[in-house]
């Protein structure tokens, strides 16, 4: 009966203790979800686990991130070690975390697997340990060591093994909870970060025009932020300057250059509109800098609503397609490699610039991310593909043009592969408004100070010199001034040898020289087979063949410089000087 | 358009004299690199040159690029104030070293 009875206590006993647990395990489960301070939480929780164990201390060992090393978060009893750090494996503790299975330890002495040196810290003597690992599935997270248990026969039992390890448990999934909180709101800030990059990358980019405006431009990330950018702007003349680059790879390094890139462009682009040569500066700046082999390829441009010559530098750049007013395409390749590959051998020199009158047509110039994104089918769009799709929208307006050519893409290719980048500038609204009748010499009045016809020979162009420097001593300007317009009139006699007659040596040019108040008139007429002005004309100072260089310095002195075909045939140059 | 190739103290000294224009040029040129591919640095003096156009300032490019190339000097001397004024148009007087005589030339290497 006694046995009975005995056995019935027990079953009594053990049934309140097994709801004692389920009370502690559902308190702490309470304490975990509600916890907004995981380290107190734990803390908590070790003093209730130690105090319901009746050990005579607790502690909680977390595993670093390498794995290396075992670290105290929280103890309660016995002794305060709380930030103390074990190597991994040391101790009963790191033998639990290592085999990931919980243990009994009656007496520490019989056990070589004892670290004796925490006792030697704290002055405690540990005779038996009961040890519970932390793991959720494979990942260990730590143990929940407790010391010297305080009643009955002092000993530990597997009774209390289990009851630890439920505990344990629940304290590892805590654990691995707040981890995956924690780092969600990092990833949380990360992205808050990045929508904040997108927001000033997007305030690189020109404020749209209006529709009337010539230049239009779109940009669509693959990813937050891009590594493609493009601008423009007007000057104070009235022409305008625009540019777009793509920088190697994506992601944040090369939204940054592409940050630096664009922010040198508007720097510079105002003080600096030769396209060559503002690109050789960039070249310089960025080669200086770039770093991990980044590059970025680019095209400058400066378009004249006036004329409708555009003046293009490109640096490994895809070329850039010209859309003809009658319906035909010409691409307009690399002139050099990209900038920040490496610094000019020669610094100061500009890279070669192409040069040609759009004369009503359009230019467009796109990232290989347009050329190659997706389109319905799987299908890339190629350069095949972007014509086919200029053409069909030909009559729409650019913006909605350039918004068809990005629909395209963003409706085939899901997840974008590349940043699409494309900018246009269409002269068919400013050719409308251009007077076409500046190439007949009645719209030229004023006093003539010059009419020469002379053979097209590089031998007369000292006479051609001579003349116009006499006549220019008859007209109100400074001598600086006239040899200017000597050097000019030169280059372009020039070109009508060099390339008009092709240096056959036959042939005549007639100069004439007006003067009206306010300006000078330069009439270069020759009467060989008509060269086509908008035909793209390479400026290339590794080639040493003067015209590139002679038209540059043209229209470095002169105003206005435009290129017509006078009845009668031939071609006629008229460049104008405004005097002061 | 004359010219006149000398060596002083290891230098070979290039001087034009005259219009460098495009009925020249393709003299100079002949001249420049010729001296570009010897051994020794080259001096340009362009006292005597009152005109010089594209096809001239090409040239001297040529040569200046030639001469980087194979790590040899390569400065202009005297360049007068009409054909600086050509330098400056084209953007490439911060290309040349240019000195003032050929005297400081020789006193700047030293």
């Amino acid at each position: 009966m006694t046995g009975q009875s005995n056995a019935m206590d027990s079953f009594a006993d053990g049934e309140e203790r097994i709801t004692d647990h389920l009370e502690l395990l559902a308190t702490m489960g309470r304490d975990f979800a509600a916890s907004l301070d995981i380290d107190k939480t734990l803390a908590r929780a070790v003093a209730r686990i130690t105090g319901h164990l009746d050990a005579a201390g607790g502690a909680l060992f977390l595993l670093d991130e390498a794995g290396e090393t075992l670290r105290c978060h929280a103890c309660c009893g016995a002794t305060e070690i709380t930030g103390m750090t074990l190597a991994a494996d040391a101790g009963i503790v790191g033998r639990c975390v290592q085999n990931n299975v919980g243990e009994v330890v009656h007496d520490t002495t019989d056990d070589p697997g004892f670290n004796p040196g925490v006792d030697a810290q704290t002055g405690y003597t540990t005779r038996s340990i009961l040890c519970a690992p932390m793991s959720v599935q494979d990942q260990r997270i730590g143990a929940i060591e407790l010391i010297n248990k305080r009643s009955g026969d002092a000993l530990f039992t597997d009774d209390d093994l289990h009851v630890l390890q439920t505990l344990a448990s629940s304290a590892a999934l805590a654990i691995l909870n707040a981890r995956m909180a924690e780092a969600l709101v990092e990833q949380e800030r990360v992205r808050r970060e990045l929508e904040l990059a997108a927001e000033i990358q997007r305030s690189l980019l020109p404020e749209p025009g209006d529709d009337s405006f010539p230049v239009h431009g779109v940009n669509v990330p693959a990813r937050t932020v891009s590594g493609d950018f493009y601008d423009f702007f007007a000057l104070a003349d009235g022409r305008i300057c625009f540019n777009l680059g793509d920088v190697s790879g994506k992601g944040m390094n090369a939204a940054l250059l592409m940050a630096k890139t664009a922010s040198l462009y508007r720097c510079l682009g105002k003080t600096v509109p030769e396209p060559g040569r503002l690109l050789a500066v960039l070249n310089d700046e960025i080669a200086e800098t770039a770093t991990r082999g980044m590059f970025v390829t680019m095209v400058a441009g400066v378009y004249d609503p006036a004329t409708g010559s555009v003046r293009l530098a490109n640096a490994g750049h895809e070329p850039p397609l010209f859309h003809g007013r009658d319906d035909t395409f010409t691409a307009v390749p690399a002139g050099a490699p990209p900038l920040g590959i490496s610094p000019s051998p020669v610094p100061g020199v500009p890279l070669p610039e192409n040069e040609l009158n759009l004369d009503g047509g359009a230019l467009y110039v796109f990232t290989d991310g347009v050329t190659e994104g997706f389109v319905d089918g799987g299908d890339t769009l190629e350069v095949g593909g972007l014509k086919a799709l200029i053409r069909e929208h030909g009559s729409a307006t650019i913006p909605v043009r350039l918004a068809a050519v990005i629909d395209r893409i963003t409706r085939g290719d899901t997840t974008l592969r590349d940043d699409l980048t494309i900018l246009a500038i269409d002269d068919g609204r400013e050719a409308e408004n251009r007077p076409v009748g500046n190439e007949t010499s009645s719209e030229d009045g004023g006093e003539v100070l010059l009419a020469l016809t002379v053979p097209a020979q590089a031998g007369r162009l000292k006479q051609v010199r001579g003349a116009v420097a006499e006549a220019m001593s008859r007209c109100p300007c400074d001598a600086q001034t006239a040899r200017d317009l000597v050097l000019a009139v030169d280059e372009a006699c020039q070109n009508v040898i060099r390339h008009a007659y092709r240096d056959e040596a036959q042939g005549e040019i007639v100069l004439e020289i007006r003067c009206e108040p306010g300006r000078l008139i330069f009439r270069i007429r020759d009467f060989a087979p008509p060269i086509d002005t908008g035909r793209v004309r390479p400026r290339d100072l590794d080639d040493v063949r003067p015209g590139g260089l002679g038209t540059h310095l043209i229209r470095e002195v002169m105003d206005e410089v435009a290129y017509s075909a006078p009845p009668g045939g031939g071609n006629l140059l008229r460049m104008v000087k405004r005097m002061p | 358009m004359k010219h006149e190739v000398t060596e002083r103290a290891g230098t070979t000294v290039v001087a034009f004299a005259g219009d460098v224009d495009l009925q020249n040029s393709p003299q100079a040129r002949k001249v420049l690199l010729e001296a570009v591919a010897g051994e020794h640095p080259v001096l340009v003096d362009l006292s005597g040159v009152d005109y010089i156009d594209s096809s001239g300032v090409a040239s001297l490019v040529e040569a200046l690029q030639t001469a980087r190339k194979r790590d040899l000097g390569f400065a202009l001397v005297a360049v007068s104030e009409s054909a600086l004024r050509v330098f400056q148009l084209a953007h490439l007087d911060k290309v040349f070293t240019i000195h003032g005589t050929l005297d400081d030339a020789f006193a700047d290497n030293r």
